[in-house]
């Protein structure tokens, strides 16, 4: 029981990252039904601005400076920043990475082929990862947490442990959803963008900014992931090749909820989540091979409910 | 739902009916071609040539990806996997005592049974979903090989009995058994492109392509999408996991290390680079996929070539679309080809 109890809870932590980031695939998907390949990678880089922001304070590791703490010592007021401030600071740079991409990169390739879309984001994908190699290298570092993360820092729970960061990670996540729904419901750029959501043409011809409003959508995907990839390198250390199986997680998760469903997004990453956690002790599957349950059952979906959980099944004019 | 097909885009622009015959460039290419291989023998060290071979061989890789995106017009991101599959089923083959021929063919069938297996489920939706399985496979099959120590060695590897990889001894090669292996990769790889190149030309070819512009127009003329997918899947991992067979063959120590997900990503790179849909796109991603990391190498540029890959994908999508060959090709007949 004990057991069962704890590895629900670390389920839920990861699967509330997950979830995250399958939240931000899904904005994406929505708003112009291109799967975004490289959405891992952009918050990986938020991820290590966290680090570097918060650096050398923060940054429990191998002792090998972090590249651009020199730099940003010298030319960030305030540095070394404390933890809740660095991730604000990450979270503003991917949304600034995020409309940087929706203006110079993907804007131009508009009316071209989906293919090449996703090709430019794989190409991002694979870009973006050399660049964090370049710079940071490929050592494992851990990130401060925002939240209470000592030893002791839990509440027992049936014999079992919950712990804050879980909670913090959960909060943050709730809040996420909450602000996204009320942008969604309640704002003038949120009618714009359930517009373009439900027909691109039709919008643009009685004068929603497209334009406009896809940069905004892409900037709060990129800053939802740069988030996660602060919160995950609390609890997992960060590395260059952290945000690919992540982003794995996160595909499986919006493929099992729904492309096209943000409800389907949070459910998605939770089941993921548990899957993972609950798969070495109760299916007898090693470590080390944790991809596969979430794999398999992406491929389960796929077999028996194509379109997820909650996504709405495609009507295929010809 | 948006399908990766069915718009109109520079990739469409490859004639719906390919000329059985070659262009006058194609001929020109060919002897180039010929010549460039046929030189590195005589000049580079026998070690130099062996790593040669093993680059060579994956051209085959190259081409399994462009048949499956390039023609079919679906994303694999793990043809990484099927070079280690082809791989370690030829060094378990070859213990079981098998001929390499039977071996290789056998590893070849394998890979595209596997290939198969994968896609089967993804390929019944529309959509990427074949690019997340296989990108999903690519990441777990490391550690997946690690923990398959029978057949694979572990975390340490295997080596790979490649003693019967030597010439025949009427041939008086002994003591170039290089130049050799060399020579059997190149004929494996072009017997691989005389197959696909018919392949493409034919029937089946050009269900594949009006699959990858219109799959609802390619179901009214009766072409079954479901099968034309499945049975690209199935070639071209086989392709791929012949790739692996040879690597094997040339250097008979394999490992997870060699089969990372960073792998799958290069070749999905060096396929998009060199040119989909077209052949002579093969050659181009594979010089690319031999330049780019010796360049980088010699120069001491950067620690990895992931920034040339990635930079590289990105820029030849916005500037020319239909890759490297794509550009001789727009010249060749006088008109851009550029959306």
């Amino acid at each position: 029981m004990e057991l069962l109890v704890q590895r629900c809870f670390d389920g839920m932590f990861t699967g509330a990252i997950y979830a995250s980031l399958a939240l931000a695939i899904v904005m994406i998907y929505r708003s112009t039904g291109l799967l975004n390949f490289a959405q891992g990678e952009m918050g990986l880089m938020g991820g290590y601005v966290t680090l570097t922001l918060l650096s050398p304070t923060g940054a429990a590791g191998i002792g090998i400076p972090i590249a651009g703490t020199a730099f940003a010592s010298r030319w960030i007021p305030l540095h070394p920043w404390p933890a809740w401030a660095a991730i604000v600071g990450a979270v503003a740079f991917g949304a600034l990475l995020g409309a940087v991409v929706e203006r110079f990169i993907m804007r131009p390739l508009t009316g071209r082929s989906t293919l090449s879309q996703v090709n430019v984001t794989i190409g991002l994908l694979i870009l973006i990862n050399g660049i964090v190699f370049q710079i940071w290298g490929s050592f494992s570092r851990k990130v401060k947490s925002p939240f209470p993360n000592e030893a002791a820092d839990y509440v027992g729970i049936l014999g079992a442990r919950l712990r804050y960061t879980t909670v913090g990670v959960w909060a943050t996540l709730i809040v996420i959803i909450v602000l996204l729904t009320l942008l969604i419901q309640k704002t003038k750029t949120g009618l714009a963008f359930r517009a373009i959501t439900s027909n691109r043409e039709g919008a643009a011809l009685v004068g929603v900014p497209v334009n406009r409003t896809l940069t905004i959508g892409w900037a709060i995907a990129s800053a939802i992931g740069a988030l996660a990839a602060s919160l995950v390198g609390g609890a997992i250390t960060l590395s260059p090749v952290l945000m690919l199986n992540l982003l794995i997680y996160a595909l499986a998760a919006a493929t099992i909820g729904g492309l096209d469903s943000p409800r389907g997004a949070i459910a998605g990453g939770l089941i993921i989540g548990l899957t993972q956690s609950l798969s070495p002790p109760y299916l007898g599957i090693p470590t080390e091979l944790t991809l596969l349950p979430p794999l398999a059952a992406m491929v389960l979906a796929l077999a028996v409910r194509p379109h997820g959980l909650f996504g709405t099944v495609p009507v295929n004019r010809v | 739902m948006t399908t990766i097909s069915n718009e109109q885009d520079a990739m469409a622009a490859s004639p719906a009916l390919p000329a059985a015959r070659m262009s006058r460039m194609s001929k020109i290419g060919l002897v180039v071609l010929a010549i460039t291989v046929a030189i590195p023998p005589f000049v580079v060290t026998p070690l130099e040539l062996t790593k040669l071979s093993r680059l060579v061989v994956l051209v085959l890789a190259v081409l399994g990806v462009n048949l499956l995106t390039g023609y079919t017009g679906l994303i694999s991101l793990g043809h990484g996997v099927f070079v280690g599959v082809g791989a370690f089923a030829m060094a378990n083959l070859i213990d079981q005592g098998m001929s390499l021929f039977l071996a290789g063919f056998l590893a070849t069938l394998f890979t595209g049974a596997v290939g198969l297996v994968l896609g089967l489920p993804a390929l019944r939706v529309r959509g990427l979903y074949l690019a997340l399985v296989t990108f999903g496979t690519a990441l777990a099959f490391p550690p997946l090989l690690r923990r398959l120590g029978t057949w694979t060695g572990g975390v340490t590897g295997r080596t790979v009995d490649n003693d019967a990889f030597v010439p025949p001894s009427l041939l008086g090669l002994d003591d170039d058994v290089h130049i050799w292996r060399y020579g059997v990769c190149l004929a494996v790889v072009a017997l691989w492109f005389v197959i696909i190149r018919n392949l493409v030309n034919s029937r089946m070819g050009r269900a594949l392509r009006t699959v990858r512009d219109n799959e609802a127009a390619a179901a009214t003329f009766g072409i079954s999408v479901r099968y034309a997918k499945a049975g690209a899947l199935a070639i071209s991992a086989a392709m791929t996991g012949t790739a692996g067979v040879l690597q094997s063959l040339l250097n008979p120590y394999v490992s997870h290390a060699d089969f990372d997900s960073f792998l799958s990503l290069r070749l999905y790179a060096a396929a998009v680079i060199g040119g989909l849909g077209t052949l002579a796109g093969v050659i181009f991603g594979v010089l690319a996929l031999i330049l780019i990391p010796t360049i980088n190498g010699a120069f001491e540029l950067l620690d990895s070539d992931a920034i040339v890959f990635g930079a590289g994908l990105i820029i030849m999508t916005f500037i020319a679309p239909t890759g490297i060959a794509g550009l001789f090709k727009g010249r060749d007949r006088g008109k851009s080809e550029s959306p």
